[in-house]
């Protein structure tokens, strides 16, 4: 009797171990930690490669011209160059695409929304928006689902990434299409750039003398003070990770603009405002990652700034001083004005150093990671 | 009289040091017995200590020295003797860029709190660098990092009570 109660929770066991899925296999490099994965959404390499694939498929769009990676280029850690995104349709964002390095780890999503901070709800809103329409699949879902369905790649892919289904073709939703394409954008970490070698490898010599300088300069909250919007290892303010605590994501208004009026900000791009409707919010956006900042002109939220030189400029300054047009404005007077935004001295020198250091930031195997690639080249 | 030398240590230790020349250092001046000049070479012979933080999910072990013995070193009575004046000192910590950060002397004795004030001079193992200078006053049990002053070059002690 002993024995074959032995026997059976033999038996139990190697059956909860056969039905148990692997862990995922991380990419990610010491010391850094894994970023948070919702409870029912666990990560898998099917779900992730299937996520790849939806995210590079043209199809994604009600007019096949576009795809996720239209405005997310990997080549450009996931922006797309341009100062204001266009979606498929032609219809232009009133602001720029955001990189989407280590964007598992952001506590907040695009540049002002406080309130959606999922992937899975976020990836709803490129696809279904109207506001503008960027995928342009509102009201396409059944002829979108229908063709995932009918493509054999797809339903080798579905089949894998969610074995669950029954029947098989409940597989085919909205749901899991966005739970697949969070997967694959919680792997894009980018944490092998040149700096991280000399922080976290052990490699002094990865930086020049110059880009040592430059941190110097931009962790010195009596020189440049950069740090304190863009800190923490993700150069983005805090995040959030695997068993950490809860994190708030801090918005900031930078002087950019302002305007005499209503808001202090032009009315397409008035930050969390939009969502908060309070005064005191006009013109406060998320700090973006610095990761990869030198390949991802032109920047702040509406693309406004086309240097890094010229975004130093404006931050020494306290605040952008617009001379003239639709836009005149002294950025520094503004009301809302992030006291962090202090102005500093700086002289030619450390420009050009805190520039080297913002370069060291280029992690180049991100940017070329095949794992990370178009799977349908 | 003593209150006008405060006013001239403080004016002096505010000052950058970064363009000093030599060894990396801290100094410990002000109201204390025993004015220091401390360089890694000095921290390698004191009692060592480390602790651990966890910074946006990254954990660094610093070692270094408590700064309670920093101190004891400089000659303050730190343990039974921090009684009556003593307790209206304070600790006047200065990076080598300006950055001043304040702490009460008896929030800095073991025997009066719990809390935890590491003159840090390396993290995992290395010796500390870069954007962290040569010397770090690792604060573990706060909430945010900005007491934990980065590039430490200055300890200045100053009496309150007159």
């Amino acid at each position: 009797m002993r024995r074959a109660a032995v026997a059976m929770a033999a038996i139990v066991a190697v059956g909860s171990a056969v039905a148990q899925a692997p862990p995922f296999a991380w990419d990610i490099p010491a010391p850094f930690p894994k970023p948070p994965v919702p409870a029912d959404n666990a990560m898998s390499a099917a779900k992730v490669e299937l996520g790849r694939r939806l995210f590079y498929d043209r199809r994604m769009s009600v007019n096949g011209a576009q795809s996720c990676a239209s405005c997310h280029r990997q080549e450009l850690a996931f922006t797309d160059g341009l100062a204001r995104a266009v979606g498929t349709t032609g219809e232009m964002h009133p602001r720029g695409s955001m990189s989407l390095a280590n964007i598992g780890y952001s506590p907040a999503l695009t540049w002002a929304d406080p309130v959606t901070t999922a992937l899975e709800a976020q990836a709803l809103v490129p696809m279904f928006g109207t506001e503008p329409v960027e995928l342009g699949l509102r009201g396409m879902e059944g002829r979108f689902l229908a063709v995932l369905q009918r493509d054999s790649v797809y339903q080798r892919l579905f089949s894998r990434a969610f074995p669950e289904s029954s029947p098989a073709g409940d597989r085919y939703t909205i749901a899991n299409v966005v739970k697949a394409i969070a997967s694959f954008e919680r792997t894009m970490v980018s944490m092998r750039s040149p700096y991280d070698r000399y922080r976290y490898g052990g490699e002094p010599n990865a930086l020049s003398e110059s880009a040592k300088r430059g941190e110097l300069f931009f962790f010195s909250g009596q020189r440049g003070g950069c740090f304190q919007c863009h800190g923490g290892w993700n150069f983005s303010g805090a995040v959030r990770y695997d068993g950490g605590p809860a994190v708030e994501p801090s918005f900031f208004n930078t002087g950019l603009y302002n305007l005499p009026g209503e808001t202090s900000y032009p009315a397409s791009n008035t930050g969390i405002h939009r969502v908060t409707r309070r005064p005191d919010d006009v013109g406060k956006f998320r700090p973006p990652t610095l990761r990869n900042i030198a390949v991802t002109a032109p920047y702040m939220h509406d693309g406004s700034i086309a240097t890094l030189g010229e975004v130093l400029d404006h931050y020494a300054a306290g605040g952008r001083t617009i001379a003239a047009g639709p836009y005149a404005g002294v950025g520094r007077a503004n009301p809302n004005r992030a006291p962090n935004v202090h102005g500093f001295a700086m002289t030619a020198g450390e420009k050009r150093d805190v520039i080297a250091f913002l370069e060291s930031l280029t992690d180049s195997a991100f940017l070329r990671n095949p794992a990370l690639g178009d799977p349908w080249k | 009289m003593l209150a006008a030398s405060m006013v001239v240590s403080l004016a002096v230790t505010a000052a950058p040091v970064a363009a000093q020349q030599g060894a990396p250092s801290i100094a410990v001046s002000g109201a204390v017995p025993t004015p220091l000049t401390l360089t890694a070479t000095d921290l390698a012979a004191m009692p060592r200590a480390s602790v651990t933080t966890t910074n946006n999910g990254i954990a660094t072990k610093y070692e270094g020295v408590w700064l309670a013995e920093v101190l004891r070193k400089a000659g303050l009575p730190i343990g039974n003797g921090l009684r009556g004046g003593s307790l209206s000192m304070y600790v006047l910590a200065a990076a080598s860029d300006g950055y001043q950060v304040l702490f009460s002397l008896g929030e800095l004795d073991p025997e009066i709190t719990d809390g935890q004030y590491l003159v840090a001079d390396a993290a995992d193992g290395k010796p500390l660098f870069g954007e962290m200078g040569a010397f770090r006053l690792v604060v573990p049990g706060d909430k945010r990092g900005a007491r934990s002053i980065r590039m430490l070059a200055s300890l200045t002690v100053v009496q309150t009570k007159r």
